[in-house]
C-alpha cells in the first residue's frame, strides 16, 4: 500500500514538473508583447527593450525557469505586470473565495447528485429514473452563461430579491453567493447525478445484490447495507478527480457575476497577457488536478475491497 | 454486407428498449434535418433584417412569411439558424469525437496490452494532459494554432477555409481534453481482456501485437465503449458550444448553436428566446445521444 | 409657463424628437422664438442628452458617497495611459490646462487664458492664479512646462506625441539600426526654447508649423497636470490640483476618492467598482443599486438600462465610430477603385441600426461628424450595389473579390457591424471571411493587416481625426494612405482659424476620403451611460470623462 503510494507521490512530481516546464515554454515567447502592454502602445521600442532588461526577462531561458521555480515554490511568484502588485499577495484573497464558491457547491452538488443518482440507479427504467435522466441532461447541456442569463432575469430584474453582481465590495455576502453557487450547481449536477445512477445500476445488477435479495433480506436493509456503500465508492472518486474541473469551470460563472475570485483573475490575466499571473494561475491549477488525482486514486485503492485485498 | 447487416440487427435491437428508440428518435432528426436542410423552405440563414431585431417566436416578417421561432440581434432567423447549424455540430461533434477516440483508443490499447514501460508512459502522457488547466491549455491551443498563428497562416495558405482552421483548432482541443479519458477506460478493459484464451491463441499462432490490439482486442471491448462513445458525444457538442463562449468556435456567421447563444447573451434578459432555442437543440441531441446509450446498456445487460 | 410657449416650438420639439432637425438647428429656433435657454437646453438634453446649463451648486444635495462601476486599471504611469477609464481615476486628483465641454467649445481650466499669434505659430498661455496644489503653492507655469516636455519625452511613450508631434518635434536619427538593420528613430523638440517659461504664471509655446488645436490638445486624456515633485508617478497619496485625493486603491477591485474639505464639489467620496469585462454584471449591479452609475453602458444593454425605473440614461451623439480601413498598399486595395466600391456596397443605415440598436447616426465615409463645428455637409452617398460592381468590373475584377476583414469581438458591436457590412457586400461580388481576433492580438496586428475594423475615439475638432490617422507617414496612419492634394489640405485646414473658412476645406477633405479615401465607415456611435435618478449633476462628456467635482447624490 504504502509503495503504491508513493509511487503515485513520484509520477505526482514529476507530472508536476513536467507541466510547470511546459507552462513556462508556452508563455515565454510573448515578452515583446507584455513590454508592450506594461508601458502602452505608444511606448518606444527601446523603452520596451530596456524594460525586459531590467527586469530580467533577457536571462537564459532555463536560468529563468529555474529562478521562477525556486521562487515559486517559497511563495515568491514574482511581480502582476496588469495588477502592479506581487502575484501571490493578489492570487490568495482571491483563491480564497474561489475555495469558499467551490466548497458550496461541491457539497451543494454532491448532495443533489447522490441522492438523485441513488434515487435513479435503484430502479432503473422507472419513469423516476427517466425523469431524473431528462433533467440532469437538460440542466448540463445548458452552458453556464445562458442559465445564468435566466437566473439573473428572474431574481435580479424581475423580482428583484438578489443582488445582480458579486463582487463583494462591502464584504463578503452570503446574498451575494446565492446566484453563482446556482449557476454552478445547476450546470454541474447532472453530471455527476448521471455517474452516481450507472454506478447504482451497476451494483443493483450485480450478483451478490440479486443474491441478497433472493434470499428475502428487507429491500432497504439490502440498499443501505451492500448496495450504497459499494456504489457510492466509483461517484465519490470521481467527484474528486473532477475538483480540478470545477477550478477551471469556476471562470464563465465568475466573469459572469463580478465574482472576485480565481477564475475572474486568470480570465483577466489571459486577456492582457499577464505572464507570471498566469503561470501561478495555472500552476495551482495543476497542483489542485494532481493532489485530487492523488487523492482519488489511493481513497479508491483503500475504500475498494476487492483492491485492497487482492 | 455483413456489416451492415449487423448494424440492422443492433438497431434492431434497440427497438426492444422505448427509450432507446426515443433516444434515436431524438438524433435521427437533427441528422436528417442536416441532410436535407438545403431543400426545406427556410429563410436565408445569414439573412440580417435592420428592422426585426430579437423578435419573439411566430412573428410576422417585414417582407412576408413568419420568423417560426423569432430571429437575432442582427434580425436573423433563427429556425433556419437551428436548422443550418445542425450540420455544423453534427459534423464537428462528431468529427472531434471520433479523432479523439482514435487516439485514445491507440493510447489505451497499448498502454494495456504492451504494459511495461509503454503502460507508464503512456499512462503518464495521459495524466499529465488530465492534469493541464483546461482553460489554459485552450489559450495555449489558440494563440499556437488559431488562425493567427504560423500554423494557422500555414493551413490558410494551403487552401483551408477559415472554418476548417478553427475546426482544427476545435479538434485538437476536444483530443487533449478527451483522448487521455478514453485511453483510462480502454486500458482497464484490456487489461481484462488480454487474459482471455483468443488473445493467447492468436500469440500462439504468431500474430503481431499490432494485429492482436486492433483485430482481437478492440472489437471485443466494443460494448461498454459504444454506450461511452454515445455519452460523449454529447459532452463534446456542449464542449464545442462552451468554446464559442470563449471565441474558440467556428469563425463568424457561421450559426454553430453554442456560438448562437453566446452572440446574443450581452442582451441578457432581452433575448430569452433567442437564446432558449438553441439550448433546447443542444439540450434535445445531447438528451438523445444519453437516451440512447441508456437504451443500449439495458439491452446489453439482457442477454 | 407651457401654454404661453410659442406654438411653432411645439413643432419645433416634435422635430427634434424624430430627428428631422438637429440639435443647434433646435436651440437656435427655439430661442428665437422665446423659449429660455436653460428650457430650450433642457428640452433637448432629454431628447438627446447633451450638457445642461450648470446647475446652481446650492440646489445640489451635498455629502453622500457616489459608487460608479467601472475598470480599475493600474494608474501609475498616467501620461501613458491608453483608455479613459484610467484618466478617470486620476482626473478626480489632478486637472487639465483646458477643459473641452460636451459642446466641443473648449474653456479654461488650469490655464486661465489664451493668445495666439496671428500666424497660429505662437501660443501664450495664463496660469490661473486661483489654482493651488493639495500641499501647498500655487500652480505655476514651470509645472506646465514639465508636464508637457514630460509627455514629449520619447521615453516615457506617450499618446500626446502623436498630437503634437507635427508642431512640436522633429525627427532624430539616434544612429542605431534594428534587427532589420533600418534606422533606430526617435523624437525631440524642434527647437530648444520651443517651450517658454515667460514668468511664472505665463507659458508660451513656439510651433513650427501652425496649429489651431493647441488648447484641444491639452484636454487630451492623459495630458494631466501632475506635479513635477513626484516624477510623473501616481500613487496613493500623491499631489493633485483637483477636489480629491485618493484614499484607497486596489488594482483590479475598487478605487476610492474622498474630496478635501475647501475644495469644490458635492459628494464626500467617489468611488470606482471595477465589476470586470462583463457588461450583464455591470447592469445587474445597477439594476440591484449595487452601484449608483457606470462610467459606459454597453449598446446591447440600452433596453435593459431603459428598463429600469430608478435610472436614467445619460447619452449623446459623438464622434466615436469605428472604421473599415483598407491598406492603401496592399492588393486588391491599392487600387482606389476597389476602396470605393466596399463604400458603395456599404449600407450605413442599416449597418447603424443591426450593429448598434439605431443609436448613433449614419456615416458617410470621411470620418468627420456632424458634431465637429467645421463639419461640411455634403451630398449623401447612398448604397449603390451596381456602381459598386461596375467599379470593381472596370478595375479588372468581374468576378468580384476575396478578402479578409480582422476585427475585435468586444465591444460587441464592431463584430457585430463587421458582419452586417459583410452581408451587404456579399450583393456587390466583395466577399469578406471575418477574421475574430482576441483583443490583445487584434492591437497586435492593427496596423499592419491588409484590412481591419478599428475604433476611433471622438476629438472635439474635425481635422484632428485626419491628421492623425490618413497624413502620409504619420505613426497611426494604419492604412498606409499617402494622397499629397489631401496632406496639403489638411496642413491648411490645420492653419485655419475661422471655422466657416475650415469647413470649406475639410468640405474638400471629406469628397477625397468618400472618392479615393482608404475607409468605409459605417456610423457614429451615440455613447450612453446610466446612473441612478438620485444622482445630479452628471452630464455625459462625449469622451466618457467623469468630473467628481459636479456629481451630488440625494439620500436614499
Amino acid at each position: 500500500m504504502l509503495a503504491i503510494a508513493a509511487r503515485r507521490l513520484v509520477s505526482m512530481l514529476l507530472i508536476m514538473f513536467v507541466i510547470s516546464v511546459l507552462l513556462f515554454l508556452f508563455f515565454e515567447g510573448d515578452k515583446l508583447n507584455l513590454a508592450a502592454r506594461v508601458l502602452g502602445p505608444y511606448s518606444p521600442m527601446t523603452g520596451r527593450l530596456a524594460w525586459l532588461e531590467h527586469n530580467g526577462y533577457n536571462r537564459p531561458l532555463i536560468t529563468r525557469y529555474l529562478a521562477w521555480i525556486y521562487g515559486f515554490m517559497r511563495g515568491d511568484w514574482n511581480q502582476s505586470a496588469q495588477f502592479d502588485a506581487p502575484v501571490f499577495d493578489f492570487l490568495l484573497p482571491r483563491l480564497k473565495n474561489t475555495a469558499i464558491l467551490g466548497a458550496c457547491v461541491f457539497v451543494l452538488t454532491v448532495a443533489i447528485s447522490l441522492v438523485l443518482g441513488v434515487f435513479s440507479g435503484i430502479a432503473e427504467a422507472s419513469k423516476r429514473d427517466r425523469a431524473i435522466t431528462v433533467i440532469s441532461v437538460l440542466t448540463t447541456s445548458v452552458p453556464e452563461f445562458a442559465s445564468a442569463t435566466f437566473l439573473v432575469a428572474i431574481f435580479v430584474y424581475w423580482l428583484d430579491w438578489l443582488p445582480g453582481s458579486s463582487s463583494f465590495n462591502n464584504g463578503f455576502s452570503w446574498r451575494e453567493m446565492i446566484l453563482p453557487v446556482a449557476t454552478l450547481v445547476i450546470y454541474n449536477f447532472g453530471y455527476y447525478t448521471r455517474m452516481t445512477r450507472a454506478s447504482m445500476a451497476e451494483v443493483m445488477n450485480s450478483q451478490y445484490i440479486r443474491t441478497a435479495v433472493l434470499k428475502g433480506l428487507p429491500y432497504h436493509q439490502v440498499i443501505i447495507r451492500h448496495a450504497l456503500r459499494n456504489a457510492l465508492i466509483a461517484p465519490f472518486t470521481v467527484m474528486i478527480l473532477q475538483l480540478n474541473y470545477l477550478l477551471s469551470g469556476v471562470v464563465v460563472t465568475e466573469v459572469f457575476f463580478a465574482y472576485d475570485g480565481y477564475g475572474k483573475a486568470l480570465y483577466d490575466a489571459a486577456m492582457f497577457g499577464d505572464v507570471y499571473l498566469i503561470l501561478a494561475g495555472a500552476m495551482i491549477a495543476v497542483v489542485v488536478a494532481v493532489v485530487s488525482q492523488f487523492i482519488s486514486d489511493v481513497g479508491y485503492t483503500q475504500l475498494n475491497p476487492r483492491i485492497r485485498f487482492s | 454486407m455483413a456489416r451492415l447487416k449487423k448494424f440492422i440487427a443492433a438497431v434492431g435491437l434497440l427497438r426492444e428498449s422505448p427509450v432507446g428508440m426515443i433516444g434515436v428518435g431524438l438524433v435521427l432528426f437533427w441528422v436528417v434535418i442536416a441532410l436535407i436542410v438545403g431543400v426545406l423552405p427556410l429563410r436565408d440563414p445569414l439573412a440580417q433584417s435592420g428592422g426585426d431585431l430579437l423578435k419573439p417566436a411566430l412573428t410576422l416578417a417585414k417582407d412576408g412569411g413568419h420568423y417560426w421561432l423569432g430571429t437575432d440581434d442582427r434580425g436573423r432567423d433563427i429556425l433556419s439558424r437551428l436548422f443550418f447549424g445542425s450540420r455544423l455540430v453534427l459534423f464537428w461533434s462528431s468529427l472531434a469525437t471520433v479523432i479523439a477516440y482514435s487516439v485514445g483508443m491507440l493510447m489505451g490499447v497499448t498502454a494495456g496490452y504492451r504494459g511495461g514501460w509503454w503502460d507508464e508512459a503512456i499512462s503518464f502522457i495521459g495524466n499529465v494532459f488530465l492534469a493541464f488547466p483546461q482553460m489554459v491549455l485552450f489559450i495555449v491551443i489558440l494563440s499556437q494554432l488559431g488562425s493567427d498563428s504560423p500554423a494557422g497562416h500555414w493551413l490558410a495558405k494551403m487552401g483551408f477555409s477559415a472554418t476548417w482552421v478553427k475546426g482544427t483548432t476545435i479538434v485538437l482541443a476536444v483530443m487533449f481534453a478527451t483522448a487521455p479519458q478514453v485511453a483510462r477506460i480502454v486500458r482497464g478493459l484490456v487489461l481484462d481482456l488480454k487474459t482471455r484464451d483468443y488473445v493467447a491463441a492468436a500469440e500462439v499462432r504468431g500474430e503481431g501485437a499490432l494485429y492482436i490490439m486492433l483485430v482481437e482486442l478492440l472489437p471485443n471491448a466494443r460494448g461498454p465503449l459504444i454506450v461511452d462513445a454515445c455519452l460523449r458525444l454529447g459532452y463534446v457538442t456542449i464542449a464545442i458550444a462552451a468554446l464559442g463562449f470563449l471565441g474558440l468556435g467556428l469563425p463568424p456567421p457561421d450559426p454553430d448553436w453554442g456560438k448562437m447563444i453566446a452572440d446574443v447573451r450581452g442582451f441578457g434578459a432581452l433575448a430569452a428566446n433567442a437564446m432558449i432555442w438553441p439550448a433546447l437543440a443542444i439540450s434535445s441531441l445531447v438528451l438523445g445521444l444519453n437516451l440512447m446509450a441508456d437504451g443500449l446498456r439495458e439491452i446489453a445487460l439482457r442477454d | 409657463m407651457s401654454d404661453t410657449e410659442h406654438k411653432l416650438i411645439g413643432t419645433l420639439k416634435q422635430q427634434l424628437a424624430e430627428k428631422t432637425i438637429g440639435r443647434r438647428d433646435f436651440l437656435r429656433f427655439a430661442t428665437l422664438l422665446g423659449l429660455g435657454a436653460p428650457a430650450a437646453y433642457e428640452f433637448a438634453n432629454r431628447i438627446d442628452g447633451g450638457i445642461a446649463p450648470a446647475a446652481y451648486a446650492d440646489d445640489l444635495p451635498k455629502g453622500g458617497i457616489i459608487r460608479i462601476a467601472q475598470r480599475v486599471p493600474k494608474l501609475d504611469n498616467p501620461h501613458t495611459f491608453s483608455w479613459i477609464y484610467d484618466s478617470n481615476c486620476v482626473r478626480q486628483v489632478c486637472g487639465y490646462l483646458t477643459r473641452t465641454g460636451a459642446d466641443n467649445i473648449t474653456r479654461p481650466d488650469l490655464a486661465s487664458s489664451w493668445e495666439v499669434s496671428d500666424d497660429l505659430k505662437t501660443w501664450t498661455f495664463h496660469m490661473n492664479p486661483k489654482a493651488t496644489w493639495h500641499k501647498g503653492g500655487a500652480f505655476t507655469a514651470e509645472h506646465a512646462a514639465w508636464n508637457i516636455k514630460h509627455c514629449l519625452d520619447p521615453a516615457v511613450g506617450s499618446s500626446v506625441i502623436g498630437l503634437m508631434k507635427g508642431y512640436m518635434l522633429k525627427d532624430v536619427d539616434t544612429g542605431k539600426l534594428d534587427d532589420k538593420g533600418a534606422k533606430v528613430m526617435t523624437t525631440e523638440l524642434w527647437d530648444a526654447n520651443a517651450i517658454e517659461v515667460k514668468d511664472p504664471s505665463t507659458l508660451v509655446l513656439h510651433l513650427q508649423e501652425p496649429q489651431v488645436a493647441v488648447p484641444e490638445h491639452f484636454f487630451h486624456y492623459p495630458f494631466l497636470m501632475l506635479d513635477p515633485a513626484e516624477n510623473g508617478v501616481f500613487a496613493m497619496g500623491s499631489n493633485g490640483t483637483g477636489s480629491f485625493e485618493m484614499t484607497v486603491l486596489e488594482v483590479g477591485r475598487k478605487c476610492e476618492f474622498k474630496r478635501i474639505a475647501d475644495r469644490p464639489g458635492q459628494v464626500d467620496e467617489l468611488h470606482f467598482v471595477d465589476l470586470g469585462d462583463n457588461p450583464s454584471a455591470v447592469a445587474a449591479a445597477l439594476a440591484s443599486k449595487q452601484v449608483d452609475g457606470i462610467f459606459q453602458g454597453n449598446i446591447e444593454q440600452y433596453d435593459i438600462y431603459k428598463g429600469m425605473a430608478h435610472t436614467d440614461i445619460h447619452s449623446i451623439v459623438t464622434a466615436q465610430t469605428a472604421v473599415a480601413r483598407m491598406r492603401s498598399d496592399s492588393k486588391p486595395f491599392d487600387n482606389p477603385a476597389v476602396r470605393k466600391a466596399v463604400r458603395l456596397a456599404t449600407d450605413c443605415e442599416k449597418t447603424l441600426q443591426i450593429a448598434h440598436k439605431g443609436v448613433g447616426s449614419a456615416a458617410e465615409h470621411h470620418h468627420v461628424a456632424p458634431v465637429h463645428p467645421d463639419y461640411f455637409k455634403l451630398p449623401p452617398m447612398p448604397r449603390d450595389v451596381e456602381g459598386a460592381k461596375k467599379l470593381l468590373a472596370d478595375a479588372g475584377f468581374k468576378d468580384g473579390i476575396d478578402i479578409e476583414i480582422n476585427c475585435k469581438p468586444d465591444p460587441s458591436w464592431e463584430q457585430a457591424a463587421v458582419e452586417a457590412m459583410a452581408e451587404q457586400w456579399k450583393e456587390a461580388g466583395i466577399r469578406a471571411k471575418i477574421n475574430v481576433l482576441p483583443s490583445n492580438k487584434f492591437w497586435e496586428v492593427w496596423e499592419t493587416v491588409p484590412f481591419g475594423f478599428t475604433e476611433w475615439t471622438h476629438r472635439p475638432l474635425g481635422f484632428m481625426v485626419l491628421a492623425l490617422a490618413y497624413r502620409t507617414g504619420v505613426p497611426w496612419n494604419e492604412s498606409a494612405y499617402s494622397n499629397k492634394e489631401f496632406d496639403d489640405l489638411l496642413t491648411k485646414a490645420e492653419g485655419t482659424v475661422d471655422v466657416k473658412a475650415r469647413s470649406e476645406i475639410l468640405g474638400k477633405l471629406e469628397k477625397i476620403m468618400q472618392e479615393d479615401g482608404p475607409i468605409a465607415q459605417p456610423l457614429w456611435r451615440s455613447v450612453f451611460a446610466a446612473y441612478d435618478k438620485r444622482v445630479k449633476g452628471f452630464n455625459i462628456h462625449p469622451t466618457l470623462y467623469i468630473f467628481g467635482e459636479d456629481l451630488a447624490i440625494e439620500k436614499a
